[in-house]
């Protein structure tokens, strides 16, 4: 029965004009975002391209002083001497540790645009490192991207209702919804025939949609990573666009106007899709203030200048609790390289707690709207979107994380030799400790993923259980 | 008559109970935006406040040192918030906060309050602005798509007309009608609006900013009569009643939803950003080039006919600081006003997008007012830098000008208190009008031209049937 019915839907469909205009539409949207998300791709991955050539000639031309130095070629000058270790761990051979966009990333911008993909290492604070950012004009970074993402949580839900709201209300104000139930059908197999058709018509579109668009944009599918991304941003898909048809299911079995179905309708979209999402971000903000990070700025100073005054007392200090560190044969010798060092130590020490006091605020007010998303699938959806396409979120803290673990490496490696006031030698430099982005396992990406999943399939089954039980009590004529 | 026709609208109103919701919802999210906004606002200033008597204090607390060290010490510059802020946050949470002065470099703003903010944030701020700018301009469509359409569906508009209703009072009855209803709501949110900035001002700063609060106040009037005047003149036009809805509403998402992303991917596609990473490097390779130590050194000898540094009745060190910051002050002039010029073509080319999106135009009005886009900011950042130039150059004359003995020359507190605070005023609305002339100018032909559609649609296209 269910196919005859959406067979029957397919001909009205194709009878009228706007399948062609949601066709249309629907290609101008994907194509116009896909092109954005894609230039963003490009621009990183130029930007990383520029930044590995400048950092491959950097190490090269360090390599070559420090041979011509050893075969006397050269003589350094004795302020600025290029084997010192602070020199080279500092500037000469700091790499970029950078991470690069996720295969899918052309599809959804994310929190791309505001956290940085990659970072210079130096020797100094992190916050120094972490604390740079890609150039942005911020007008365009408050109006947010154009991108697919946008036109799937935001814009998709429209053409979805569109197409719905009138569902049943329509066939009553003909007249044919008397008629068609004369017929041995009933209301749910109706409606489940249309919903069907319907649901089936635009998540293909859509779907086709992106993946021409992202084929054509360069986006490699030959891993299997790829693939099980796209089929969870497939099934994401399904259920988002399950949860909308169940909406205007529920908004018809009221057995109103067309017109007032489709007010209730776009103010439900907007209570979900905008005024919901800003509230819950009212109420995290007002219930876990994070300070303005003047605050951090001004401790971190009070900090470096109250450690600079002790810097001699901290490097004696420091040099009693690391007697290996001593210069041998030497007593232990103020230089200003060993001062900065210590007094650098010192102040991160200080620092921490009030870097760890920040993060906690800010987790917190993460995990309070995370708590919040099951609310609306539209908080949903864009969480799982980011998460497929790596620019979430999660993937950043992810890269952070191993941020920090390289530059402990890398402190580790070279501090111990500024205190010694070892010179390094050309042989060492290919030697030093490389970096590369270890991506996420999918695990985690999927573990992540499936929560999402899981509550938008919930709040879709509750939407579908409520409007399908109440089917029976729509009126056929008005 | 046209005062009768307002009543019964806005009487009709009144009895519609969907609307009574909407109005309450709206109005409720207006005041409790604005209370929040009230409080952010008074907690980030007042630790902006803290933080800036505290590096004034770092500053001058620094103890004896040498001059060129001090100027490497630095001191921070945070870009304050104005009171219009916590009606408009604008791109305030896109900018960094705080900027380190030091010697030989501009550095750039650092720590942007979006970095700390939870995920929701990219879904958009409540604040009065956005309640002003995408709700209120929908609540407007649903209490005038039926205006005449719905009218003309239950059969009263021939009965109106019959009565010898002439059509241009009855649609401007109307446009009173749902403006009386927009007032009901609007006047008490402006005045809590009013009383929170009030309170957020120190005294005698309000007054400073009631141009500015004038002006936005009309801004917005213009901005809803626009929509009054389109959401009129569809309904007049529209087939039915469901059709001005559809058409309403789809304007409404281009206008609100649309239009702001488009335009910003369209004025970065037209005009570019450079990365970071290229600035950076054009920025090091300028400033490597251009500036020969040698040369100055000769330079100097020559104007001051000596053959020997020694014999210099200045510090040479203290010249050569001075000639190394003039070069690099004309590199980051440079680099820096060709990078703001690009931003501020990508908002020019969005300002222009009010052509279409009266959206475009209000938004750019809203945070030029309450001081918070892009333009005030770039205001900000050059005072900074200007501050900067200043105190090194203090600090150079200084080393300049030091007697000529063994002993290293120190600065002490005399020298650091030469140096004046930082002070910071914003640019006054003349200036800030004068910015937004196209926005200004768009909003009032939207107004005008809307107001003129719906008189024209009204009396021309308006049939009974």
């Amino acid at each position: 029965m269910i196919p005859t019915i959406a067979r029957h839907e397919w001909r009205l469909l194709k009878a009228d004009r706007t399948l062609a205009a949601v066709v249309t539409l629907l290609a101008l949207l994907v194509g116009f975002s896909l092109y954005n998300g894609s230039s963003w791709v490009e621009f990183q991955r130029q930007t990383l391209d520029a930044a590995k050539a400048e950092q491959t000639k950097r190490i090269s031309r360090l390599t070559q002083d420090l041979a011509a130095i050893e075969e006397g070629r050269m003589q350094p000058k004795s302020f600025q001497d290029p084997r010192s270790a602070g020199a080279i761990g500092g500037t000469s051979a700091a790499p970029y540790l950078a991470m690069p966009p996720a295969p899918l990333a052309t599809l959804a911008i994310g929190q791309s645009d505001l956290y940085p993909y990659y970072f210079k290492l130096n020797l100094r604070s992190k916050q120094a490192i972490l604390a740079n950012d890609e150039i942005e004009n911020p007008t365009n970074l408050l109006a947010g991207r154009f991108d697919l993402a946008f036109v799937l949580v935001y814009l998709f839900p429209l053409v979805v209702l569109a197409l719905g709201y009138n569902m049943i209300s329509a066939e009553r104000e003909q007249g044919t919804l008397s008629l068609a139930l004369s017929q041995p059908v009933t209301m749910a197999q109706l409606v489940t025939g249309k919903v069907l058709l319907r649901g089936g018509l635009l998540l293909g579109l859509v779907v086709a949609f992106t993946l021409v668009g992202a084929l054509a944009t360069g986006v490699d599918v030959s891993s299997q990573t790829v693939w099980m991304r796209l089929g969870l941003w497939m099934v994401l898909m399904t259920l988002y666009t399950g949860f909308w048809f169940g909406l205007a299911i529920l908004v018809n079995t009221y057995s109103t106007s067309s017109a007032t179905n489709a007010l209730s309708l776009a103010g439900a979209w907007l209570a979900l899709v905008l005024v919901l999402p800003s509230i819950a971000n009212l109420i995290a903000t007002s219930v876990y203030p994070v300070p303005s990070r003047v605050e951090m700025v001004q401790a971190m100073r009070t900090a470096g200048k109250d450690a600079q005054s002790r810097g001699s007392m901290l490097l004696s200090k420091y040099m009693e609790d690391h007697p290996e560190l001593m210069p041998a044969g030497e007593k232990p010798q103020v230089d200003f390289a060993s001062v900065t060092y210590a007094v650098q130590i010192e102040v991160d020490k200080q620092v921490q707690p009030i870097l760890d006091r920040f993060d906690k605020q800010v987790d917190k007010q993460q995990e309070f709207v995370d708590g919040f998303r099951f609310l609306s699938p539209a908080i949903l959806a864009q969480s799982g979107i980011n998460d497929l396409a790596g620019t979430s979120l999660g993937r950043y803290k992810h890269f952070s994380g191993q941020v920090d673990g390289f530059f402990e490496t890398w402190k580790n490696y070279f501090l111990p030799k500024i205190f010694q006031k070892v010179k390094m030698r050309s042989a060492e430099i290919a030697q030093l400790p490389a970096y590369a982005y270890a991506e996420e396992p999918d695990s985690q990406i999927l573990s992540r993923v499936a929560v999402v999943l899981a509550g938008l399939a919930a709040l879709t089954t509750i939407i579908f259980g409520i409007a399908y039980s109440r089917l029976k009590r729509v009126s056929i004529a008005s | 008559m046209i005062l009768h026709i307002a009543r019964k609208e806005m009487l009709e109103m009144r009895r519609d109970g969907r609307f009574q919701i909407a109005s309450a919802i709206v109005l409720t999210l207006l005041c409790v935006s604005l209370a929040i906004g009230w409080q952010q606002y008074m907690a980030i200033s007042r630790q902006h406040e803290l933080a800036r008597a505290e590096t004034r204090n770092q500053w001058l607390t620094q103890g004896q040192k040498n001059p060129h060290s001090a100027a490497h010490y630095g001191v921070y510059a945070f870009k304050p918030r104005s009171p219009l802020s916590l009606v408009d946050r604008g791109a305030d949470n896109y900018t960094g906060v705080a900027v380190w002065l030091e010697a030989h470099k501009q550095n750039e703003f650092k720590y942007k309050p979006a970095r700390d903010a939870n995920t929701l944030a990219r879904f958009g701020d409540l604040t009065a602005s956005s309640v002003m700018q995408l709700l209120i301009p929908l609540l407007i469509i649903l209490m005038s798509f039926s205006a005449f359409a719905g009218e003309r569906e239950q059969g009263t508009l021939r009965l109106l007309l019959s009565m010898g209703v002439a059509k241009d009072k009855l649609a401007l009855g109307k446009a009173l009608g749902v403006a009386g209803g927009l007032g009901v709501l609007l006047v008490p949110a402006a005045l809590i609006g009013s009383a929170a900035l009030i309170l957020a001002s120190e005294t005698g700063s309000f007054a400073a900013n009631l141009p500015r609060l004038s002006w936005m106040a009309t801004s917005y009037v213009m901005y809803f009569a626009a929509f009054i005047g389109i959401s009129l003149a569809v309904s007049a036009v529209a087939k039915s009643a469901r059709l001005a809805l559809v058409c309403l509403l789809g304007f409404w998402i281009f206008n609100g939803l649309a239009a702001p992303r488009l335009f910003s991917d369209l004025s970065r596609a037209v005009y570019r950003t450079p990365s970071s990473f290229a600035f950076s490097q054009r920025m090091e390779a300028e400033l490597k080039t251009g500036f020969d130590e040698v040369e100055f050194k000769k330079s100097v000898l020559a104007r001051y006919k000596v053959s020997k540094l020694e014999d210099l009745p200045l510090n040479y060190a203290g010249l050569s600081l001075k000639a190394g910051e003039d070069h690099g002050n004309e590199v980051f002039d440079k680099l820096y006003a060709e990078l703001w010029d690009i931003f501020e073509a990508q908002n020019r080319l969005q300002q222009q997008g009010g052509i279409v999106a009266p959206l475009m135009a209000i938004r750019s009005v809203s945070m030029g007012l309450s001081g918070t886009d892009f333009a005030q900011f770039r205001d900000f950042s050059v005072t900074a830098e200007k501050y900067r130039r200043a105190f090194i150059d203090v600090m150079n004359t200084d080393i300049a000008n030091a007697p000529k003995t063994e002993a290293p020359h120190l600065g002490d507190k005399n020298l650091w208190a030469k140096v004046p605070a930082f002070e910071y005023t914003s640019p006054s609305v003349g200036t800030v009008l004068s910015q937004q002339a196209w926005s200004l100018g768009l909003l009032s032909i939207w107004a005008l031209a809307a107001s003129i559609a719906a008189g024209w649609a009204a009396t021309q296209r308006l049939k009974a049937e």
